[in-house]
């Protein structure tokens, strides 16, 4: 393991064998987690994100309820054997304490809180591996969350990372390509293309940016196609088992209500 | 840890149900009944042993249940500088995830995660159970096995499962091989072989150069490498030596009258049965059992009478759920050897 891996190799390939533009493997699994009204498991490649939703229901702390809205509380934990190294951080370490206030400003905009005034939304993220893109897995997840839980929203809410190597733009990174080369998250919503979060830390050129940015926005509409597919199976299976409409086997039932969406 | 609020009428239900003849549960168990237990060993890849472990979750939808994640990770310690301990050590972690516990505010938990904290490291940080390999270079570098668990769900008999999944990631963790390295100075005696170049690899117990004067075989072994960067390792010492947990729920409806103790109990016959006997024991195999760690929660007392044959039943169960735990254990490592084995049959 003496030789440095390049992030970006003269054949195209990145050190994970994938192309420039090529998205890590995504599996979502929307299965009941405890108690929890809505949780979602979402992995992007190594990176696996757990995020569970209660809400709305009565505040804890009644200080923080607001009169004609819900109010979001976000709290990220993350595993201590998460990483490579064995890091143990603590709920009120400060970049943990940034990653959920950029989530719940993130989801501000985007949950309709306007109907459910003087309570209160709790996600809970718990981040069990790590390998880059963790923002954007966190995000992801709590909008799967979030639908599972069957709170109303504008719209999905997808997220991904983008970097750029001198001048080759590549999307979602590994936490190889994260540490060498500047890199940006965006998050999108895909019905009307509009953003609901940018950020990023390292430095970039200003030509860059732009081409980086738009590819992005156009990820996101890809990783989207993901989140509806699986959230339409597990749907269709629960109707199914309800009984309230044919087992989702069926060849000829064509669903048209998530068509819109 | 009341975790769910029960009404006085509920408590009582719930109480003359255990002391009811035939006993009654909620779900039809008897006294002595755990909920099905699922065990998975290596779900963390990126950690030396891993395990998680649910009791009582529907294995269709994966509903409710107490699920730990439980992980072994080792890093190396520099002796020399003061971190660590000459011989290796071990450090334990819980943390519980506030999605186990909704309704508690964050200092509970952490007051929570703190009491759980401390059991399971005092029994396992403990110097009978340290294990032989934990050592690099005597007296320079050593590991230190941090096992962090993480309460995922919970509903009614966290602390068994808690050392049912620190067991297993133990049972799981491989440490990996070391060689020690030894720096020499090129030699400058006349007539030798050409300069050697200033580092050269020796294992610890062959010495090259023998002084005249060198009485003392001193190991100067000053660093270490892995000799196979892909090797897993070997296995933990100690298997036979890790305990397990049986918690023995006390159902009491008065201080004199019968006292009758019960496993396994959901979070409604927690709450209505707050006083229960925590009993870490071990079976080795050649010896007696060891009683490794015993504590009594929740309000309440009991005669030393009764702690005594509680101790005798709780060796009973514990012995079952260790033969269980042993026997699913042997069946991971197998499932998992021989997938590999066949993957590199196939390659």
């Amino acid at each position: 393991m003496g030789s440095r891996v390049e992030v970006l190799n003269d054949g195209g390939f990145r050190s994970d064998g994938r192309r420039q533009y090529e998205l890590r493997d995504m599996t979502v699994d929307l299965s009941q987690q405890g108690v929890a009204d809505g949780s979602a498991v979402v992995t992007h490649g190594l990176t696996q994100v757990l995020v569970s939703v209660f809400g709305p229901r009565e505040a804890k702390m009644r200080s923080q309820t607001m009169h004609d809205r819900a109010n979001i509380n976000v709290e990220v934990s993350v595993a201590a054997f998460s990483t490579g190294e064995r890091r143990k951080r603590s709920r009120g370490d400060k970049r943990i304490l940034e990653m959920a206030a950029t989530i719940k400003s993130t989801f501000e905009p985007v949950v309709q809180t306007t109907l459910y005034p003087r309570s209160q939304i709790d996600i809970f993220v718990q981040v069990l591996q790590q390998d880059g893109g963790v923002l954007q897995a966190c995000i992801n997840a709590t909008t799967l969350a979030l639908v599972n839980a069957g709170i109303p929203l504008l719209d999905f809410v997808c997220a991904v990372t983008g970097g750029v190597l001198s001048t080759s733009p590549m999307l979602d990174l590994t936490l190889l390509e994260e540490n060498d080369i500047p890199h940006l998250t965006v998050a999108v919503m895909p019905k009307t293309g509009k953003v609901t979060l940018v950020t990023m830390e390292t430095r970039l050129h200003v030509d860059r940016f732009e081409e980086i940015f738009r590819l992005a926005g156009e990820a996101g509409k890809v990783i989207h196609a993901e989140m509806k597919a699986a959230v339409r199976e597990r749907t269709g299976r629960l109707v199914g088992a309800m009984g309230s409409g044919p087992r989702p086997t069926g060849g000829d039932f064509e669903d048209d209500a998530m068509d819109g969406v | 840890m009341a975790s769910v609020s029960t009404s006085k009428a509920e408590i009582s239900y719930i109480q003359s149900g255990l002391l009811s003849n035939p006993p009654l549960r909620a779900d039809g168990r008897a006294l002595h009944d755990f909920r099905t237990i699922n065990l998975e060993t290596g779900v963390v890849p990126l950690a030396n042993g891993s395990a998680h472990l649910s009791i009582g979750q529907n294995a269709h939808h994966g509903g409710n249940g107490t699920e730990v994640l439980s992980a072994a990770k080792l890093e190396v310690e520099n002796v020399e500088q003061g971190e660590g301990i000459d011989g290796g050590r071990i450090i334990c972690t819980v943390t519980c995830s506030p999605s186990a516990y909704p309704h508690l505010s964050s200092q509970a938990l952490e007051d929570l995660q703190y009491d759980m904290t401390t059991i399971l490291h005092e029994t396992f940080a403990h110097m009978s159970l340290l294990p032989k390999n934990l050592g690099i270079l005597p007296g320079k570098k050593s590991w230190t096995l941090y096992l962090d668990s993480v309460v995922l769900t919970d509903s009614g008999n966290t602390y068994d499962a808690l050392f049912m999944a620190a067991r297993a990631a133990l049972w799981d963790c491989k440490v990996p091989r070391t060689r020690s390295v030894e720096y020499k100075a090129p030699t400058a005696a006349p007539g030798s072989k050409a300069a050697e170049s200033g580092q050269m690899d020796v294992d610890l117990d062959v010495s090259v150069q023998k002084s005249g004067f060198d009485t003392m075989a001193i190991s100067h072994a000053v660093d270490f490498e892995l000799p196979d960067y892909w090797d897993e390792g070997e296995v933990l010492d100690g298997r036979e030596r890790w305990p397990v947990c049986v918690t023995l729920n006390v159902a009491a409806q008065s201080t004199k009258g019968p006292v009758v103790p019960y496993l396994d109990a959901i979070l409604q016959e927690e709450a209505a049965t707050p006083l229960r006997l925590l009993l870490v024991l071990s079976f080795p195999p050649g010896s007696s059992p060891n009683l490794h760690s015993m504590r009594l929660l929740g309000p309440g007392e009991l005669d030393l009478s009764q702690i005594r044959d509680f101790v005798t039943s709780g060796e009973k169960y514990a012995q079952k759920v260790w033969e269980g735990l042993n026997g699913k254990l042997k069946e991971e490592d197998l499932r998992r050897g021989q997938k590999a084995r066949d993957r590199f049959a196939r390659r």
